[in-house]
């Protein structure tokens, strides 16, 4: 008896191999690298084998090595359980199993295991590259089991065409299963938590200096879409912190003060919408003063916002805010606290503050006075500032003169303070780049900034912004506006190239943001969100199932009619005869069912006895083109006598 | 005659195909589950796409296996008669008149014949081929069958399944009962010298030579004459079928005789006069048969000594 279901051969093993490593290859980037270069490894080993019919690992080195992968886990992370230690033992096993492969079934049960692995790397990031890479694995994977199933059928073209076309054909179900599969919250059980690396961001404490290093960032901080407009540049202040506790070289928020002031709008609300990156850190900017706080976070005094916890991933808030206003009383704390001030400030700082708290009585005159000197006076805006002794602000005022926001904030605050006015430090975001693609603002590390607010009596909380004074580039066109690279760039015209890549920058970008907020953040209320905009505001599970599962079905049965049209294809004399026999069916004579051409001629002929020589003329040639030795020779008398037919 | 030309074919509808998973198939259902947990715990937006894409995947792939069996035609082509305790071989042609390949057929034919069952199921299943059709090819295996009695055979019931393209769920046509029957001759006997039976001379009959080297005209195709006699280039030119009839020198006819066997079993008797026409044939005589009920008169030939067996093969059936 010979062997009809083909046995896996060296192509098969291939495809596996081909696949795996596609799939396992994002490894390299979250788990040990010589991971992926065992699970390489091994299935290098079975394909040498293979080809040079090397020896085969008998089962007692399999299961050591089995033992082996086991031990190299547990040695690595102290358990076999949660998400890495699982991931790792399962690509490591899968290694192994290389060595075990024989019949179809274990070619299946591998590649299987392979979709697993791509859905592993997703637990460590959600991107749209890594969504785009996993596509590309699936086709690998798939094309793998299509050639499982007909080794010597198809070749590789074939197959994956095959593949990428079921692919292809599954994306509308899998957009209605994705947007209608009822999404729940929190998780089954609980997670072990993996802890998140330290991520570059604003801190809690400002040590004079800190901002620079954020200066040097272009990584993301947020994106925030306007419902309408866009705010204009200088008007983009986002406050993260406020900071009102100083030992003259660090300021910190200090002791809680209790919940924010009162606020008073003055002005028309900004609604919007922020998509914060994680930043591993409870505050949430918010731009100028948030009316409110988004669900689980509360406002702090200095209208700040924090979340109930750490911000460990992308994280989207909706938000108003007001950009005239004014704050009511100040308490007898947050006096204190607006006007505390160490020891150690300077005398000469200090009569500096005193001077013009004699002048002008007013705080609003007061604070301009102090901006005043930051502009008459050699102050230079600089990202590369000298290093500061032991008394910075005095350094800084009477000594070297130059420093970015921080300095000037520090300073600025040091000197109202000494001279009884009520102020603080807010460190936050400001300006960002407006996202022409997707019509949102992007705010980078880069542009990390700090600013002074000064309570003045009737309108409360009042910004001041004493880089601006110093340097309204800064503030006009983001630090780009002044550091080294500006400097070198003035006068420049930006390039065409430069230009086509700043614009493919930000279409990659709003690729990026839309795929957060319909991948990464659609979850149980961005779904009532999609579903309310359909119309179906108050669906149940049961309906939403229901509702799911009548419209997979109905593309369903639509695939499978479309699919059942493949069409038949008839020769040229089927075609022309087919076009004979209706003719006669409209002259009464329809043809039986597997009635041949001589039977239907003589009933035809008898029917139609004037047609006699027609009808005789066609069959005969019919019969000619199809079986005789006639071909297509007969051919076009065959169409002629048909189409004179009547 | 005329139907002959437009074979009997059965086109696999699609109420005549079934489908159910595999046990690669109940796996990935599981392997689906898992993805789907693993998304759910960890609230993965990425994990739930890839789940759902492998699970709309697996449906297409469903389809595309239904599809993969949808209107195949199957025909039966030739069929030769065989002795009995030979094999017989039945010729099934499958093809493929759409435009989509049919990928990874099994052509599987049921081991014991019974009509009692569901369409769906067969008693026993034997894999025959594994067939591949391009776009409007047509393929022929051959499903045989061993034979033990004289008489027609009919062909097995046939039933044609797939895996492809996943192997995630496996189709399978109903039971396809082949119109075609195999006419099974006797089993020739152990030489034996011939006996003449009592009253029958040796050159009784006188029957017209009915075979030879010359051509002698052409008649009506009769079932039985050889079929390298018909004329061909009539057929195709949709004059009926024709007979080229050849004839011989004339030689003493000789006669089987169901009789000269007497005290012999009735099955005993076929066999041994199988025996003597293919010998009689070998050797060139011109021979009759003589059964109850029956006779063939004497001829030569293939055409003749297939009359014969026929007559000897369907003794006793009417």
């Amino acid at each position: 008896m010979r062997a009809l279901e083909p046995v896996p051969d060296r192509a098969a093993l291939l495809s596996l191999a081909v696949a795996g490593t596609v799939a396992v290859a994002p490894y390299a980037l979250e788990l040990p690298i010589w991971l992926v270069l065992l699970f390489l490894a091994f299935a290098l080993w079975r394909y040498a084998i293979e080809r040079w019919s090397l020896y085969h690992p008998g089962r007692t080195l399999r299961y050591a090595l089995t033992g082996l992968a086991v031990a190299l886990t547990f040695q690595q992370y102290h358990t076999l359980l949660g998400r890495d230690a699982g991931l790792m033992l399962l690509i490591a096993l899968l290694g192994v199993k290389f060595l075990e492969l024989k019949r179809y079934r274990d070619y299946w049960v591998s590649a299987f295991l392979f979709y697993l692995v791509i859905l592993g790397a997703f637990l460590y990031e959600q991107s749209l590259a890594l969504g785009l890479y996993a596509l590309v694995a699936v086709l690998a994977n798939t094309a793998a089991l299509v050639h499982f199933a007909a080794p010597d059928e198809l070749n590789l073209g074939a197959r994956l065409r095959l593949a990428s076309g079921l692919i292809f054909r599954a994306l509308p179900l899998m957009l209605l299963l994705y947007f209608l599969f009822p999404r729940l919250h929190g998780a089954l059980w609980a997670l072990p938590d993996d802890s998140s690396q330290a991520l570059t961001g604003l801190d809690d404490t400002m040590q004079l200096g800190d901002i620079n290093h954020l200066a040097e960032s272009s990584d993301l901080a947020m994106r925030v879409a306007f419902e309408g407009e866009i705010p204009a540049r200088r008007d983009r202040y986002f406050r993260a912190l406020v900071l009102w506790e100083t030992d003259g070289r660090s300021w910190r928020r200090g002791p809680a003060l209790g919940d924010a002031a009162e606020m008073v709008p003055r002005g028309p609300p900004w609604r919007y919408e922020v998509v914060l990156e994680p930043s591993n850190r409870r505050w949430l900017p918010a731009l100028d003063l948030p009316f409110g706080p988004p669900p689980q976070a509360r406002v702090r005094a200095g209208f700040t916002l924090e979340h109930r916890e750490a911000v460990r991933e992308r994280l989207r808030y909706a938000l108003t805010s007001f950009m005239r206003y004014t704050t009511g009383e100040l308490t007898e704390r947050e006096r204190a606290a607006a006007l505390q001030l160490p020891d150690t400030i300077s005398p000469r700082a200090r009569a500096l503050a005193k001077e013009w708290a004699t002048e002008h009585g007013d705080a609003r005159e007061i604070a301009n006075a102090a901006l005043t000197l930051f502009r008459r006076e050699a102050f230079v805006y600089t990202l590369t500032p000298p290093p500061l002794g032991a008394d910075p602000v005095d350094e800084f005022l009477f000594g070297t003169r130059r420093g970015f926001c921080e300095h000037y904030a520090a300073a600025f605050v040091t000197l109202m303070r000494a001279a009884n006015v009520p102020a603080r430090v807010v460190t936050g975001y400001q300006g960002g780049e407006v996202n022409e693609a997707g019509g949102y603002l992007m705010l980078r590390q880069q542009d990390a900034h700090a600013w002074a607010e000064v309570w003045v009596a009737g309108t409360g909380w009042t910004r001041f912004d004493p880089t601006a004074a110093i340097a309204p580039e800064r503030v006009e066109l983001g630090t780009l506006g002044v550091g080294p690279i500006a400097d070198s760039l003035q006068g420049i015209e930006i390039g065409i190239f430069e230009r086509g890549w700043l614009t493919t920058r930000l279409y990659w970008d709003l690729a990026n943001l839309s795929w957060y907020r319909w991948v990464s953040d659609f979850g149980p209320e961005r779904q009532r969100e999609l579903l309310a905009a359909l119309g179906l505001e108050r669906v149940s599970l049961r309906g939403l199932l229901l509702l799911m599962m009548t419209a997979v079905l109905a593309v369903a049965l639509l695939y499978a009619l479309w699919l059942a049209r493949n069409r038949e294809r008839l020769d040229p004399a089927q075609r022309a005869y087919a076009r004979f026999c209706r003719k006669l069916a409209r002259a009464g004579v329809a043809r039986a069912p597997a009635e041949g051409p001589v039977a239907l001629a003589e009933r035809a002929m008898a029917h139609l006895p004037d047609k006699r020589a027609a009808i005789d003329a066609i069959t005969k040639s019919y019969v000619a083109a199809r079986y005789g030795s006639g071909g297509r020779i007969a051919l076009s008398p065959l169409r002629r006598a048909v189409r004179a037919f009547r | 005659m005329a139907s002959a030309i437009e074979d009997d074919v059965v086109t696999l509808d699609r109420r005549s195909i079934y489908i159910l998973p595999t046990r690669a198939g109940v796996a990935f259902t599981g392997l689906l589950f898992v993805l789907l947990v693993a998304a759910i715990n960890y609230s993965n937006g990425l994990a739930y796409g890839l789940t759902f894409l492998l699970a709309a995947v697996a449906l297409v792939a469903l389809l595309y296996t239904h599809r993969n069996l949808h209107r195949v035609r199957i025909s039966t082509g030739n069929a030769p008669p065989v002795f009995a305790g030979e094999v017989a071989s039945f010729e099934v042609c499958l093809s493929n008149s759409g435009q989509t390949p049919r990928v990874a057929l099994r052509v599987e034919q049921e081991e014991a014949r019974s009509d009692a069952r569901p369409p769906w199921r067969m008693a026993g299943r034997m894999q025959v081929a594994r067939v591949h059709l391009g776009e409007g090819e047509t393929a022929c295996v051959t499903v045989s069958l061993p034979t033990l009695r004289r008489g027609y055979l009919h062909a097995p019931a046939i039933s044609l399944s797939t895996e492809f393209p996943l192997g995630i769920a496996h189709a399978w046509s109903r039971r396809v009962m082949l119109p075609t029957r195999v006419l099974v001759y006797p089993r020739p006997a152990p030489p034996r010298p011939r006996l003449a039976a009592a009253g029958g001379g040796e050159q009784a009959g006188t029957g017209a030579a009915r075979s030879g080297d010359d051509f002698a005209g052409l008649r009506e195709y009769a079932r039985g004459d050889s079929l390298r006699h018909v004329h061909w280039k009539a057929v195709a030119r949709g004059q009926g079928w024709l007979t080229k009839e050849f004839g011989g020198g004339a030689l003493g006819v000789q006669w089987l005789d169901w009789d000269a066997l007497e005290g012999l079993e009735a099955e005993v008797r076929l066999s041994v006069l199988t025996r003597w026409v293919l010998d009689a044939e070998q050797v060139g005589e011109l021979y009759g048969l003589r059964l109850p009920g029956k006779i063939v008169e004497p001829g030569s030939g293939e055409a003749h000594r297939d009359c014969c067996l026929v007559a000897l093969a369907l003794f006793g059936e009417s």
